[in-house]
């Protein structure tokens, strides 16, 4: 999966959460502050983002993603280590 | 051991219960919602199935061969605010499990609701036999887990066995729900509190018990989960203390403390997110009978010490990011 692709799954996810359009939503938006996402939220954001793109992120871990540019890294770290696993 | 289902699997009674059960060498199947938080779950490796309230087919479907349903997913509203709608919401969504169950050949439904519908006795501490006469008023919550109780009393299609746990403290709480005034505390946020009463029990305990009500051949069909009943100043005074906060302020009356926390709930109502003080939590402060839970420790349940509760909250919440790690000499 392309950087773009997978940068436009997870708008595409914060968006079905949040009232913001994903043409409006950027990298440095605090998933809080300007998606209004409270921490609940936010963990569903990242448990659906785990279960689309099979990936095992701790709880311990997505507690600590407040941006969506840190939600985005986490998917792209994960999504490394399972190639690694894989090969 | 049969099939076991757990209702509510992703949330915190959920998350200990499944682990409680694994540790017995039974892998439940986990309940959740099709949008739900299942972070907690995926790394335990059990089988998840969709069990949407609001679609009976998919609790059908994931209730097929199930013997036993441990149910901890009953509607607690967010907010006190809207009693009549909360009821009728919560009654629905018991009754979608209920009917499935029946139609999926369910053996025993263990069901979670709360010491909120332990009645005050007239002759002591008040036991499984205390139960509201009628629906208590003044409380979203309590009429709630009332009357899921009295629906749970008319169900004769299988074995019902209720569980009313006291509020339960421990590893998971990712909502921050019986935690928030522990939390707030720790943070030395000195959250107001009403004055009277808290019993607490550990939720890896109350999973404990879950498991036992699920696989003993006779479980009662009644019992309280509790532990240790404190003032809830001089709790908070002792949590100050835990964790060098400043001390928590003096407690609010129940008029003013029910006053405060709808205010806020309405506040949070409006512009998204919680109530500092929730009215659910003043209401079982205010109204907490002093409980008897020996009947639990009789059948060879047992409660661990507040301080390993604390503990291990601490120890999760600080992985959680949600309290400071203790500094280091290194660091300091």
């Amino acid at each position: 999966m392309t950087d773009e692709l997978l940068t436009q799954r997870i708008f595409s996810m914060m968006a079905q959460l949040s009232a913001v359009r994903v043409a409006d939503i950027r990298l440095e938006h605090r998933l809080r502050e300007d998606l209004g996402l409270d921490s609940v939220c936010s963990m569903e954001l990242l448990s659906m983002m785990a279960e689309e793109l099979d990936l095992d992120v701790p709880m311990e871990e997505a507690a600590q993603v407040t941006t969506v540019a840190s939600t985005v890294d986490m998917a792209r770290r994960h999504l490394a280590l399972r190639q690694i696993a894989l090969s | 051991m049969s099939e076991v289902l757990v209702l509510g699997a992703g949330g915190f009674l959920g998350l200990n219960t499944v682990r409680a059960f694994l540790s017995d060498g039974i892998t439940p199947r986990c309940g959740r919602r099709a949008r739900g938080n299942v972070l907690g779950l995926r790394g335990l490796g059990v089988p998840l199935v969709v069990t949407d309230f609001e679609t009976p087919e998919t609790l059908r479907e994931a209730f097929r061969g199930v013997d036993v349903l441990v149910h901890a997913a009953a509607h607690y509203p967010r907010f006190s605010l809207t009693p009549a709608e909360t009821i009728a919401r919560g009654k629905g969504e018991l009754d979608a499990v209920l009917d499935a169950a029946a139609a999926s050949g369910v053996r025993r439904l263990v069901f979670v609701s709360s010491t909120a519908t332990v009645a005050p006795s007239h002759t002591g501490p008040s036991t499984e036999a205390d139960l509201f006469a009628s629906c208590p008023e003044g409380s979203t919550y309590h009429a709630l887990k009332w009357s899921l109780e009295q629906r749970l009393g008319h169900e004769a299609r299988f074995e019902i066995v209720i569980a009313c746990p006291a509020a339960c403290l421990g590893p998971f709480d990712w909502k921050v729900g019986t935690s928030a005034l522990l939390l707030a505390t720790a943070r030395g946020a000195r959250p107001p509190h009403p004055a009277g009463r808290i019993t607490t029990v550990d939720a890896r305990d109350v999973a404990r018990a879950l498991v036992f009500l699920a696989t003993e051949a006779n479980p009662p069909d009644r019992l309280i989960l509790a532990n240790e009943t404190a003032d809830a100043h001089e709790l908070l005074v002792m949590l100050a203390a835990r964790y060098g906060a400043p001390l928590p302020p003096a407690s609010l009356d129940a008029r003013s403390a029910r006053t405060l926390a709808d205010a806020q709930e309405r506040e949070a109502a409006r512009v998204g997110g919680r109530a500092a003080l929730p009215r659910e939590l003043v209401d079982l402060i205010v109204h907490a009978p002093s409980i008897d839970a020996s009947r639990s420790r009789s059948l060879g349940l047992h409660y661990r010490p507040l301080s390993d509760t604390l503990d291990a909250w601490d120890s999760w919440a600080q992985r959680m990011g949600l309290l400071q790690r203790p500094r280091t000499e290194k660091s300091a």
